[in-house]
């Protein structure tokens, strides 16, 4: 059988490959490429070197504070998604790995938001949260910081079934002996969850924290829908703002080109780093 | 052999999977099957045109809602040419984005839409002088052109007019049968000063005029929406009139604009817009929502006023909408605004300006320029234009039947004979018009909800204009 492996693999990776390259490696490694580059459309390109990289800080000779905000309002909002997506989506899947009743129902129906498209989503959730506060004479983007607590309810609201879903099948691959035995020695549930399924999760904390951290960096759709950057771009998640480097302005391709490799490097560090921090962790089974 | 049957269906219902995402362009919008279709034969006629010595046409369409009327006019043309002609139509509010891709093909469109200067100065090098065109010559108002760069960058395809749409029926009951009317009839609103007084009569006085009058009035003014989807009324048509009287002032392009601005006329503009909010039911502090439907307001009969353009009257008036107001009910008045009230007239101007592709082969300029012209002489494309698509062309080919059947661009006509003055659409020089008006949404938003000054917004007004314009220009 390995000897068919050996004559046969380039067949079967090749039409694969063939397209991870063409769909994304070429494109990401023209990009890197043109953010050194002032064009209009990819194929009339100007070097410019660093000169798209200095303006995304420096505008008219003053400094721009727009693309820090947003770097800055992205973590915020990243740290603060990844805890609460994490931590309500475990305390549910524990809940519904409990055998009570209607635990199907319970399951489908707390995944049920996930699969609602981001776009379609946001615009019904900007209607209830501005009918709701249309009370207090207010809308959701009155303040970045009202933009904010929407942006993490309508994401949460969206996640927490999908996570949920990934801590079932861990918790349900915990050997159920281990738990009995544990039990009989006497230690009560808070003992069990810190010493015996905590540890036992570890892949899957994994997983999920570098899911809901990356998709809280990468959040476009409902970003764009919800609050639409307003008011005046302070509601501006990373990817939006460079969406709009990108369109907004006229000659600015080449500084959301730039703004995307440094998106890009930010997003790789941080996710390798917190790979790193939680697989070393991990029990070896 | 069960196993190999199976096989053999697997992967031929994985090759069809995979081919079906083949063929047909990306960016058409249209949900009809002739658009469709039309896309299909668009890749095949490309293929084919490749080859052809005769040229052909490669057309990016601008406005949505005329995708099938366009379909139709090219297969037509190509029918009785054999000039391969394409039309693409970008989604609403994806021109841009679409166009920079496009462009970038090998097969790229050789007709498309500049909108204003700084779509003429992005796309420089791809638009051809329209100077000695025949498009050119058969224009009716010569500056219905964008000129960049000593050429005529792009010639207008149809012309719009906006200003205060309003129900003169209702007005004209309100003149005749309330007895506290502050005008003797509609006609006596010639001015700003006029407009307050009577736009503050009716909506303090709602209750009474609907006693006297029959109606169903709520407010006076329109909900002045700062949504995205109507804030723009405020930050480009409104903003339009400062911008123009005071180019005016200056003696530069009033399309072309000036790099700095002094925000001379801001106090007007303040003026129009207090009067926007305070006489209107809408809650000042939630205009921002996207919760408020201006036409429907106006549509059903609850409002007298409505800022908006001509393209309004096909909405109002169509069964579908379920509006109560009629044709006969609706004309439009002049954004007065303080300055020259006497002799203003409609804001008349257009974002639809056809450019032809400078980087195209000679055989594609050629044949679109023929087929352009073949639009705007032959009968059926004039048919199409005015009847079909429902837009004003401003070529002298367009007269008699041809001739534009909306009722708000006969008041255009109107008052242009009467010797008033049409307002140039000046705000098409904003720079980095995204952003700009962001900057004007966000501080008018911060003002009418009172968390913010109205300093703020000269500001964004002017300090914005500078500033967008320096960046818009850099090299």
């Amino acid at each position: 059988m390995s000897k068919n492996y050996r004559k046969y693999w380039p067949i079967f990776v090749l039409p694969t490959m063939a397209a991870f390259a063409l769909g994304f490696v070429i494109p990401f490694l023209y990009g890197i490429f043109l953010s050194f580059c002032k064009f209009t459309t990819v194929t009339d390109w100007k070097w410019i070197g660093f000169q798209n990289y200095s303006r995304i800080l420096f505008v008219n000779g003053k400094l721009d504070t727009t693309f820090l905000h947003s770097i800055w309002y992205t973590c915020i909002f990243t740290i603060i998604t990844v805890i609460i997506i994490n931590v309500v989506s475990f305390a549910i899947a524990l809940a519904l790995t409990k055998g009570i009743k209607g635990t199907n129902l319970f399951r489908t129906s707390f995944f049920l938001p996930n699969l609602i498209g981001g776009i379609v989503l946001s615009y019904v959730w900007l209607m209830i949260f501005n009918s709701v506060l249309s009370r207090y004479s207010m809308t959701i983007v009155s303040s970045e910081w009202s933009a904010f607590i929407g942006l993490v309810i309508v994401v949460s609201w969206q996640q927490i079934g999908y996570m949920m879903i990934i801590y079932i099948a861990g918790l349900q691959n915990i050997p159920g002996d281990l738990l009995e035995a544990a039990r009989i020695d006497g230690a009560n549930s808070r003992q069990l969850l810190r010493s015996i399924i905590i540890p036992m999760l570890r892949p899957t904390i994994t997983v999920c924290t570098f899911l809901t951290l990356t998709n809280g960096f990468k959040l476009f759709d409902q970003n764009l829908a919800l609050t639409g950057g307003k008011p005046g771009g302070m509601s501006e998640l990373l990817a939006l703002n460079i969406y709009n480097t990108m369109y907004g302005k006229t000659g600015w391709q080449g500084v959301g080109q730039a703004k995307a490799v440094i998106f890009f490097i930010m997003v790789a560090i941080i996710a390798l780093i917190q790979n790193k921090l939680t697989t070393r962790k991990e029990v070896e089974r | 052999m069960k196993k190999n049957v199976l096989a053999v269906v697997m992967s031929t219902a994985m090759a069809a999977a995979l081919l079906a995402g083949c063929g047909g362009s990306a960016s058409s919008s249209s949900a009809s099957s002739s658009s469709a279709a039309g896309s299909e034969t668009a890749a095949v006629s490309e293929a084919a045109s490749a080859g052809s010595g005769s040229g052909s046409v490669y057309m990016l369409n601008f406005k949505p809602e005329t995708d099938g009327q366009w379909q139709d006019l090219a297969a037509a043309y190509t029918k009785k040419t054999g000039v391969p002609v394409t039309v693409v139509t970008a989604a609403s509010g994806t021109y841009d984005t679409t166009l920079t891709s496009e462009m970038s093909k090998s097969e790229a469109p050789t007709i498309f839409n500049i909108g204003n200067s700084a779509a003429a100065q992005t796309w420089d090098d791809y638009t051809m002088d329209l100077k000695d065109s025949a498009l050119y010559k058969h224009l009716t108002d010569k500056s219905l052109v964008v000129d960049y760069n000593g050429k005529t960058a792009a010639v207008a395809n149809c012309y719009e007019c906006y200003g205060i749409i309003y129900n003169k029926t209702i007005l004209q009951a309100y003149c005749d049968k309330y007895k506290d009317a502050v005008i003797k009839s509609p006609e006596d609103i010639k001015d700003l000063d006029t407009l307050e007084k009577v736009a503050a009569d009716i909506n303090s006085h709602v209750d009474a005029i609907n006693k006297a009058c029959g109606t169903e009035l709520t407010e006076a003014f329109a909900s002045a929406g700062l949504d995205d989807g109507s804030s723009w009324r405020f930050s480009g048509h409104l903003a339009n009139l400062p911008l123009y009287y005071e180019f005016k002032d200056d003696g530069c392009d009033l399309l072309a604009g000036e790099a700095t601005i002094k925000g001379k006329y801001l106090d007007n503009y303040k003026k129009v817009w207090d009067m926007y909010v305070k006489d209107s039911a809408a809650d000042p502090g939630t205009l921002d929502s996207g919760s408020y439907n201006a036409e429907s307001e106006l549509g059903m009969g609850e409002a007298v006023f409505y800022q908006n353009g001509d393209w309004e009257f096909s909405g109002l008036t169509d069964s579908a909408n379920g509006y109560t107001v009629k044709a006969a009910d609706l004309d439009m008045m002049p954004i007065y605004f303080g300055v020259d009230d006497a002799n203003e007239g409609l804001c008349i101007g257009t974002e639809n300006y056809w450019a032809v592709n400078s980087k195209a082969s000679k055989e594609n300029i050629d044949a679109s320029l023929a087929f352009l012209e073949w639009v705007i002489t032959s009968d059926e494309g004039r048919d199409s234009i005015t009847n079909k698509m429902g837009l004003s062309a401003p070529f002298d080919t367009f007269t008699d039947k041809y001739a534009s059947a909306n009722p708000f661009k006969q008041t255009a006509a109107k008052m242009m004979n009467e010797g008033k003055t049409s307002i140039a659409w000046s705000f098409n020089a904003t720079p980095n018009v995204d952003d700009w008006r962001k900057g004007v949404v966000s501080a008018l938003t911060d003002y009418t909800k009172g968390t913010g000054k109205w300093d703020a917004v000269k500001t964004a007004f002017v300090t914005g204009w500078s500033d967008q314009w320096k960046l818009a220009h850099e090299k």
